[in-house]
């Protein structure tokens, strides 16, 4: 028992057989309640996406996705189920088949012609689990009406932005820390300098002449005025300079001697022996690219057929505030992929974050 | 034909053209070297300037495409946007901008008093309560944003099992994007959403309980121990008083204190001064605590006679009655200030987890050696906290807060859609402000929006070179 008791408390480290004591409960307990206030929210809109339309507008608060059985009544069509414990309907569920009253008329299912008069609080609804798959699959594959979510072209749209935005800063990027990591030039003082102005300039900032500059160009209203503006990221080449800083001098050197010339050795030795900074930059830039809003919202929303997914559920969400259950459902779908990377590459974005310790 | 496209059709002519020319006349390839010949061709530029300029030019080839890109979206903006801020109309192309001068900013200043924004010029009256919103929102969310982190990396940096997953868990709604944030919020904090819809169930069960007979003398007994246990233990016989559980006598301490309320008791009629009276009894003795003073003995003794005391003259059946409970719409009321609550928790809730993370490795950094000499000399945590944690990590404190600072006055995303700015204008920030005059509706005033963010610049800069003079000290920098 004692055994016991002293695997339970034991804590971490703690080779002296140091005991739980009033400080781990509280840290244990902070933390719980912290994990608990960041799942508990995501949990329930993911809960809340599967149930049926009626429950969201019921704001069913119950756990489950729980839809009221409809049946087939002879001469009504298809109609709500409720149970009524009663001896005369021989526990058969019953249907309304006139208006709800203090005493409502009701009939057997199996006797449809038969009326029986039962009081409205004692019609049960009858439920079943049901996962209401359509608020996915509606807007996803344009059913049901619903026409005003172009899920794939959004999803194609964000896509492409988020692959070719983050090809190009992994790029160029990656040739300005090389030259700034490897190169004794004039003007590297200045250059570095110049990247670290841009750190401390906010973008909101910049908004209105940014507007002018890109419309200026043509690319106003394209996915190229989202791509091109924030491709090259102070923070991505200040990760990448620290990290090819270790790379030894006596590498690029030998491949020197062997006549190679300066790009092939940025990228037939560099940048493979950069790969873990490229890599975090990598998943840096695609999570930046995937929630992007403000900037994507003044150059696109004028557009439907280029729209992201952000602006898209945006404006769907703006439009159509009556459709909840279809918005909760693509929230979940804009939200699963970031998951799934966070899952899977959680280790990797914590250390790049806290190593460079920008955003 | 836009500029851009004439200018991309004439680099990718030379580019491609010009490239695969002189690496084929330059180099020999098989055509199982394609992808090779591909990169080389991507890298044509900086070959032509090893070519030409030797390796001395490599380093500004290589450099080219970042600084143009920094130059063209970053710098130009910057100066332009002093020069837009001068100009008025609605043309968008910069060069037929009529020049105004310093009126765009004459309109927002064109007050009686800028304190008073109701008294200003409709443009101005929107700008500087946006400014004043967002002085308000930096005022508790810098804050509280960076305490919670604090107290979560300090907690963090104990000993505790599964560091990796809890440092995760906490960063992953860093993840999020606003609308997801945003969409996710909407639906907890709607009028019938679930959390009004359990806050009154809670109510209602809670003053079921409270009703029941002899709920009273329960919660007056079970106050009075739980008072009692934490007194005993923050006095543990041979030790020094334990912060932790003068901390933990201290919250139920303010609690009884508030519901007592003992001037309202003296003077016959509720006086309201009951939480405050509490509070600053509880931080009088958490600061003898702290200091070990010799009086905490005497000091927690009478505390705990005064709240036992004063547990009698409790009724707690009326206290916990909160059968008359009615959730508010919580970011629709307006004059409630919960939709200013719910802003600052949610972007608190979406960013923690970020400034929580560059804090820990700041903790992270501290060398170990210190604690143990610490340990050795019998140092108590409290010291250990104030004269060696605090000061070595302040240097990342400072970073972390002038970030949270900037990032703060940049709100927009999450309130924009969470609130829209309302109810009414209470909300309403300084980058919607500025989204709002320049690109929604159908007469955008892109002079005023400059001159805004100029002025918010401004404003930024001077925060930030405060907060920076006010720490360099300790920070070192």
């Amino acid at each position: 028992m004692a055994g016991v008791m002293r695997f339970l408390t034991r804590t971490a480290g703690g080779q002296d057989g140091r005991r739980i004591g009033v400080t781990d409960v509280l840290a244990y307990g902070y933390l719980i309640l912290g994990v608990l206030l960041i799942l508990v929210p995501v949990s329930w809109t993911f809960l809340s996406s599967v149930k049926p339309r009626e429950a969201i507008e019921a704001f069913d608060t119950r756990l489950l996705p729980l839809d009221q059985i409809e049946a087939e009544v002879d001469g009504r069509g298809l109609r709500p189920l409720y149970a009524w414990d009663d001896p005369r309907t021989e526990g058969q569920p019953v249907v309304k088949v006139g208006p709800t009253r203090a005493l409502t008329d009701v009939a057997r299912i199996d006797r449809p012609e038969e009326v029986l008069q039962a009081p409205r609080g004692e019609l049960v609804a009858l439920e079943e689990v049901r996962i209401a798959t359509e608020n996915y699959l509606d807007p996803i594959l344009q059913r049901g009406g619903q026409r005003n979510f172009a899920f794939f072209r959004y999803l194609g749209n964000t896509v492409f932005v988020t692959v070719v935005a983050t090809l190009i800063t992994l790029l160029i990027n990656s040739m300005a820390a090389f030259a700034l990591s490897k190169y004794e030039f004039r003007g590297r003082m200045t250059f570095t300098l110049l990247i670290v102005a841009t750190l401390l300039i906010p973008s909101t900032i910049i908004l209105v002449s940014l507007f002018f500059v890109v419309w200026s160009m043509g690319i106003f209203g394209s996915l190229w005025g989202v791509i091109i503006p924030a491709a090259a990221t102070p923070t991505g080449v200040f990760l990448l300079r620290q990290y090819m800083l270790t790379i030894p001098d006596e590498l690029l050197e030998a491949a020197r001697m062997d006549a190679a010339s300066e790009w092939k050795i940025y990228w037939r030795i560099v940048l493979p022996l950069s790969l873990p900074a490229l890599s975090v930059l990598a998943i840096l830039s695609v999570i930046w690219r995937w929630n992007d809003f403000l900037w994507p919202l003044i150059v696109l929303i004028s557009d439907p057929t280029r729209h992201t997914l952000q602006i898209g559920l945006t404006a769907f969400s703006g439009e159509f505030s009556s459709s909840t259950h279809y918005i909760l459902a693509m929230t979940v779908v804009s939200l699963i992929p970031v998951t799934l990377v966070f899952v899977y590459l959680q280790r990797f974005i914590t250390t790049g974050i806290a190593t460079t310790g920008l955003k | 034909m836009t500029p851009a496209l004439i200018l991309f059709y004439v680099v990718a002519a030379l580019w491609l053209g010009g490239g695969t020319l002189w690496l084929l006349s330059h180099r020999r390839y098989r055509i199982t070297q394609a992808p090779q010949f591909a990169m080389d061709l991507l890298g044509f530029p900086v070959e032509i300037a090893q070519a030409v300029f030797g390796r001395g030019g490599v380093p500004y080839a290589f450099l080219l495409p970042n600084m143009l890109i920094f130059g063209l979206f970053t710098f130009v903006p910057v100066i332009l946007n002093f020069y837009v801020s001068m100009t008025g109309g609605p043309a968008l192309n910069v060069t037929q901008r009529p020049f105004v001068g310093f009126e765009n900013y004459r309109v927002l200043f064109d007050c009686a008093s800028i304190l008073q924004p109701q008294t200003c010029s409709n443009a101005g009256f929107t700008f500087w309560t946006s400014m004043f919103n967002t002085l308000w929102f930096v005022l508790f969310q810098v804050p509280v944003l960076v305490a919670v982190a604090m107290v979560t990396a300090l907690v963090l940096n104990r000993a505790i099992a599964g560091r990796g997953f809890w440092r995760a868990m906490f960063f992953y709604p860093v993840m999020l994007s606003p609308v997801v944030i945003a969409n996710i919020w909407k639906w907890i904090l709607h009028r019938k959403g679930v959390l009004s819809a359990s806050l009154e169930d809670g109510a209602a069960s809670v003053a079921t309980f409270a009703g029941v007979t002899g709920f009273s003398i329960m919660a007056c007994v079970v106050l009075a121990i739980l008072l009692l246990i934490a007194a005993e233990r923050t006095l543990r016989a041979g030790a020094a008083p334990s912060v932790v559980w003068a901390a933990l006598f201290g919250a139920p301490f303010v609690a009884v204190i508030a519901w007592a309320d003992p001037v309202g008791l003296a003077q016959g009629m509720a006086s309201g001064t009951g939480l405050w009276l509490g509070l600053a009894l509880a931080l009088g003795l958490l600061g003898l605590v702290i200091r070990d003073h010799r009086l905490v003995r005497p000091v927690l003794v009478a505390l705990c006679l005064l709240a036992v005391g004063l547990l009698l003259t409790i009724q707690f059946d009326a206290v916990f009655d909160f059968s008359g409970f009615r959730a508010v719409n919580w970011l629709v009321t307006p004059a409630t200030g919960w939709p200013f609550f719910w802003i600052v928790f949610v972007f608190c809730w979406s960013h923690m987890g970020f400034y929580m993370l560059i804090l820990l490795a700041g903790l992270q950094a501290i060398p170990r050696d210190i604690y143990e000499a610490a340990e050795m000399d019998g140092t108590r945590p409290v010291r250990v906290f104030f004269r060696i944690t605090l000061p070595l990590v302040m240097p990342t404190l400072t970073v972390v807060i002038v970030l949270a600072m900037i990032r703060s006055f940049q709100v927009f995303d999450e309130v924009y859609l969470l609130t829209g700015g309302g109810p009414g204008r209470e909300t309403f920030m300084i980058v919607q402000n500025i989204f709002e005059e320049a690109f929604s509706g159908t007469n955008p005033r892109y002079g005023i929006a400059a001159a805004g963010s100029v002025l918010m610049a401004i404003v930024i800069a001077a925060f930030t070179a405060v907060q920076l003079f006010a720490t360099r000290r300790r920070s070192g920098i």
